[in-house]
C-alpha cells in the first residue's frame, strides 16, 4: 500500500485548471453527460464480444449494415449467419423455432403484431432491463411505441414504421377541367378526400380504364385485404370484440366496412383480387392509380425519379375517414410493422438485444429509414420527422403525412393467434370480393371462425391479451 | 449296388448342402440390402409417424404449454376435421386439380412419346427440349407464369393475335379457372415425366407382334389401338399413378401464385393443411389432416397396386397364349 502523491492543493489546482478548459472553445469537455448511444455501447461491452445469428429480409439488413458496423467497430458485437427470409414468411418460421425452443436465431425481424403469439409461446426476451441497463429511450412519434408491448412488457425494436398514408393524384385533381366537371356533377369542389365514400367518388369520377388508369390501388387479396377493412372499420368506430372477448365484427360499423370495402371492386383493377405489391407499387408509381391508402415507403418510391413515373404528382396526406359514428374519425393502420425481437433460448440474447436498441436510437435508424433505394424500413421515431435524409427521401409532405397518420395509427388484431384471427376474416373478405359468398354472410362466418379461435386459445387467456390490443388503439379520433 | 446307393447319397449331400448356403448367402446379401431402408424406416419415419399419431390424439394449443402437456382428446381431431367443411372442399379441389392435370400430363406426354420413339435425326436435341419444363424449378414456373399470365400479359396477347379475337381471360384473379390456370402449369412442368415413362414403354414394346400385325395387313390405327396399346397398359397405368400422386402433393406453384386464393378457389389440401398446421399453428389438427390424407393416399395406392397387378397378370396369360399358339 503506498499513499498517493497527489496533496490536497494539487488535486485543487488540478480540478480547477480542468474545469476553466472545459469552457473554452475548441477543447474537448472532460466529462458530459453520456449519450443514450454510448451507454448502449457500454452496456453491450459489457455484455461481451459475439456474432449474433439472426433471421431478416435482406431489403430491411441492406440498409443496417453500415450501422451494425459502427456498432461492431465500438463493440466487438457483429452479425454472423443470417436466414434470409421474407417478412411474409417469417412468422410461420419463427413460430417453428419457438415450438422447438431452439437458440438457432438470437434475434428475429418480423411483424410485431406476432408479439403476441411468439411471447405466448414462450419465445421472446423481454427488452426492459437491457433498455433499463442502456438508458434507452423509443422515441417513437405519438404513442406508437405501445405497438413494441405486451402484458406490460416491451418485445420489441422497431425498424419500419410502415404506416398507411393516403396517396391522392395532384394532376387529376388540380386539373382545371376536372375541378369543373367535378363540381357541375356534384356541387362540391374537387379535393384530397377526407371521407372513405368521398374517396370511392372521386375514384369512380377520374377512372379512365380505356387509358389504363384506375380508380383505386388498395390490395384486396386474401393475405392484405384485411388491412383496409380495419382502416374503414376502426374509423366507423368498430371494435373486434367486447370485453367478454366475443367478437363484435357482425354490426352495422362492420357491414359499413364490408360494403365500403367491396364496392372498391368498381373502382380497382379487374385483376386486384391476386394483387399484392408486387404488382401495385408499379403501378402506382406509374400513374396508373387515382388514389389510395398505401404503406409510407412508397413516398419514397414516388419521389425517385429512377423508380417513378410520378414524381411530384401525388398529394400525400392523412387517410379518409368516417362519420359513421355522428363524428369525424379517422384510423390509419400500421401492418406489417417490421420489429427487432430477441430469442429467449439464445446464448447471445443480451449482445443481440443491445443491437437491437443501438438500431433503434433514432438517431441511428436515420440512414436505414432514409435509403431510397433500399426502401423497406420506414420512419417511426420523432428525430426522423425532421431529419434532413428523411425529408428529402419522403419529401417533406410525404413525411408530415407520416407523422400526421402515425397520431391515428391502429394494428390489425393485436392477439395471440393473430395470423388465424387474420386469415379468417381475410378468406372470407376475399370470397365475398371474388363472388364465392355473399357480403352479408362475411361477418357471421368470420364471428363463427373466430369463435372457434377463441375456444382453442382460452377466453380468459385473450381476455388478459386485450387489455395490450385496447393499451394500442389510438385515443384521439383526428390527428392534431 | 449298395455301394452305388451310398455313393450317389455322398454326392447329393455336398451339392445340397451348397445349394441351402448359397440360398443363406443369397438372403443375407437381400437383408443387408435392405437393412439401411429398414433402419431409415425404424429410426426416421417411424418416430415421426409415431409423433404425427401422438399430436393427432392430443390437443395441443402452442400458446399455452409445451407438446408434452398436450390434452388426450380421443378421435375428436380426426372427427373435426372430417366434419371441416374446408377441409371436404379441399379435398375436392385437390382431386380434381390432380385428375385434370394428371391427364393432361398423359395425353400431352403420350403424343410427344409416340412422335418420338423411332429413332429420327435431331432425336436427341428434340428430347432435350421436351424434357426441359420438367428441369425448371416448380416457384420458377409459377413466377414466370405470372408475368405472363396477366389478363394484358403476354400469353393473353398472344392468343388474341392468332385467334384474331379479344382473349382476355383473368387466370390469376379469376376464382372460377385459378385452379385450372395452376392445373395447366402442372401439365407444363410434369408432361416430360409422363413422356419419359411412355417413351421407355413404347421402346419396349416387342416388334415381333407389330411385324405379324402388319403382314397381316392391320391399319396403323388398328395396330395402334389392339397391339401397342394393350401392351402398353402396365407402363400408362404406372405412369397415371405415379403422376397422379405427385399433383395431389403439388404446393409451390399453388403457393406461389395464389396462397389459396382468389378466395379459397386453390385452398388444396397440401395448401390447407400447411396453413391449418405453419399459418394457424394448430399443430394437431394439422396432423391428424396428414394421417387422413396419408390414408386417403394408402387406399389409391393400393386400389393402383392391384390394378396393376391385374394389368400384369392379363399381359402374362396373353404371352403364354401367343407362345402356346406359336409352339402348335
Amino acid at each position: 500500500m503506498s499513499r498517493s502523491g497527489f496533496s490536497r492543493r494539487t488535486f485543487l489546482q488540478g480540478s480547477v485548471g480542468l474545469t476553466v478548459a472545459n469552457f473554452v472553445p475548441g477543447t474537448t469537455p472532460f466529462a458530459h453527460a453520456a449519450t443514450m448511444e454510448e451507454q448502449t455501447i457500454a452496456a453491450a461491452k459489457a455484455a461481451g464480444k459475439a456474432d449474433v445469428n439472426g433471421m431478416i429480409w435482406s431489403p430491411y439488413l441492406v440498409p443496417m449494415k453500415p450501422v451494425i458496423a459502427e456498432f461492431t467497430k465500438e463493440t466487438g458485437i457483429g452479425i454472423g449467419a443470417v436466414q434470409d427470409i421474407s417478412i411474409f414468411d417469417a412468422p410461420q418460421r419463427a413460430m417453428a423455432e419457438a415450438l422447438s425452443r431452439s437458440p438457432q436465431f438470437d434475434f428475429i425481424h418480423i411483424d410485431s403484431n406476432m408479439i403476441p403469439s411468439l411471447a405466448s409461446a414462450g419465445y421472446l426476451e423481454p427488452l426492459d432491463e437491457y433498455i433499463k441497463k442502456a438508458g434507452f429511450h423509443l422515441d417513437a412519434v405519438a404513442d406508437y411505441g405501445n405497438f413494441m408491448k405486451y402484458g406490460g412488457q416491451t418485445y420489441g425494436v422497431p425498424t419500419d414504421g410502415n404506416v398507411h398514408i393516403q396517396y391522392t393524384r395532384k394532376d387529376l385533381i388540380d386539373n382545371p377541367d376536372n375541378k369543373k366537371r367535378f363540381a357541375d356533377k356534384f356541387g362540391v369542389e374537387l379535393k384530397v378526400p377526407e371521407t372513405w365514400e368521398e374517396n370511392l367518388r372521386l375514384q369512380e369520377f377520374l377512372m379512365d380504364p380505356s387509358k389504363d388508369l384506375y380508380g383505386s390501388g388498395n390490395l384486396r387479396n386474401r393475405a392484405n385485404g384485411p388491412t383496409w377493412w380495419y382502416m374503414i372499420y376502426y374509423s366507423a368506430g368498430g371494435f373486434p370484440f367486447d370485453d367478454d372477448m366475443k367478437p363484435t365484427l357482425d354490426t352495422p360499423a362492420g357491414q359499413y366496412a364490408v360494403d365500403l370495402y367491396l364496392q372498391d371492386k368498381k373502382v380497382n383493377h379487374p385483376e386486384a383480387a391476386n394483387w399484392g405489391t408486387p404488382q401495385m407499387i408499379p403501378r402506382i408509381a406509374q400513374g396508373h392509380v387515382v388514389s389510395c391508402q398505401y404503406w409510407d415507403g412508397t413516398c419514397k418510391t414516388i419521389a425517385n425519379p429512377k423508380q417513378s413515373k410520378t414524381v411530384d404528382q401525388f398529394y400525400f396526406s392523412l387517410v379518409p375517414g368516417s362519420k359513421f359514428t355522428g363524428k369525424m374519425v379517422h384510423r390509419s393502420i400500421s401492418s406489417p410493422l417490421a420489429a427487432i425481437l430477441i430469442n429467449k433460448y439464445s446464448p447471445r440474447k443480451a449482445q443481440a438485444a443491445y443491437l437491437a436498441l443501438w438500431l433503434g436510437s433514432g438517431k441511428n435508424s436515420i440512414p436505414i429509414v432514409s435509403d431510397p433505394v433500399n426502401a423497406f424500413n420506414d420512419a417511426w421515431a420523432k428525430e426522423h420527422m425532421k431529419a434532413e435524409p428523411v425529408l428529402k427521401a419522403y419529401t417533406p409532405e410525404g413525411i408530415k403525412a407520416v407523422e400526421t397518420n402515425f397520431q391515428v395509427v391502429a394494428p390489425p388484431i393485436y392477439l395471440t393467434g393473430y395470423l388465424e384471427f387474420q386469415d379468417a376474416l381475410g378468406k372470407n373478405l376475399s370470397e365475398a370480393y371474388v363472388g364465392q359468398l355473399p357480403a352479408k354472410d362475411v361477418l357471421k362466418k368470420t364471428e363463427n371462425e373466430w369463435n372457434a379461435i377463441i375456444g382453442r386459445i382460452g377466453r380468459s387467456k385473450l381476455k388478459n391479451d386485450l387489455v395490450s390490443y385496447k393499451a394500442v388503439m389510438p385515443k384521439k379520433a383526428l390527428p392534431t | 449296388m449298395a455301394v452305388d446307393v451310398l455313393s450317389a447319397g455322398k454326392t447329393q449331400l455336398p451339392s445340397m448342402a451348397r445349394t441351402q448356403s448359397r440360398r443363406l448367402a443369397v438372403r443375407h446379401f437381400k437383408l443387408s440390402l435392405l437393412l439401411p431402408l429398414i433402419a431409415l424406416f425404424a429410426f426416421l419415419l417411424m418416430p415421426v409417424l409415431l409423433l404425427q399419431l401422438y399430436f393427432s390424439f392430443h390437443q395441443w394449443t402452442v400458446y399455452l404449454g409445451s407438446w408434452s402437456e398436450a390434452d388426450f382428446v380421443g378421435l375428436d381431431l380426426f372427427r373435426e376435421v372430417l366434419t371441416d367443411p374446408r377441409f371436404g372442399w379441399a379435398v375436392v379441389r385437390s382431386l380434381a386439380f390432380a385428375t385434370s392435370s394428371t391427364l393432361g400430363c398423359f395425353v400431352f406426354g403420350f403424343l410427344l412419346a409416340y412422335l418420338m420413339y423411332k429413332p429420327f435425326r435431331g432425336q436427341a436435341f428434340f428430347y432435350i427440349i421436351f424434357i426441359l419444363p420438367m428441369l425448371t424449378v416448380p416457384v420458377v414456373v409459377a413466377y414466370t407464369a405470372e408475368m405472363m399470365l396477366y389478363q394484358s400479359g403476354p400469353i393473353n396477347d398472344l392468343i388474341s393475335r392468332i385467334i384474331g379475337v379479344d382473349f382476355k381471360p383473368a387466370w390469376l384473379s379469376n376464382p372460377d379457372i385459378a385452379l385450372a390456370t395452376v392445373a395447366l402449369l402442372e401439365i407444363w412442368n410434369w408432361t416430360p415425366f409422363s413422356f419419359i415413362i411412355l417413351l421407355a414403354g413404347l421402346s419396349a414394346i416387342p416388334k415381333e407382334p407389330i411385324e405379324a400385325a402388319e403382314i397381316l395387313g392391320a391399319s396403323k390405327w388398328r395396330i395402334f389401338w389392339e397391339v401397342q396399346l394393350p401392351l402398353l397398359r402396365p407402363v400408362i397405368f404406372l405412369a397415371l399413378v405415379l403422376r397422379f400422386l405427385e399433383a395431389m402433393a403439388e404446393f409451390p406453384k399453388t403457393w406461389a401464385l395464389f396462397q389459396g386464393g382468389p378466395g379459397s378457389a386453390t385452398e388444396t389440401l397440401p395448401i390447407y393443411i400447411f396453413m391449418t398446421t405453419w399459418q394457424y399453428f394448430q399443430i394437431s389438427k394439422g396432423a391428424a389432416m396428414s394421417y387422413i390424407v396419408m390414408l386417403l393416399m394408402v387406399v389409391i395406392v393400393l386400389i393402383a397396386i392391384q390394378l396393376l397387378r391385374r394389368e400384369k397378370r392379363s399381359l402374362d396369360q396373353m404371352y403364354e397364349l401367343r407362345a402356346k399358339e406359336a409352339e402348335s
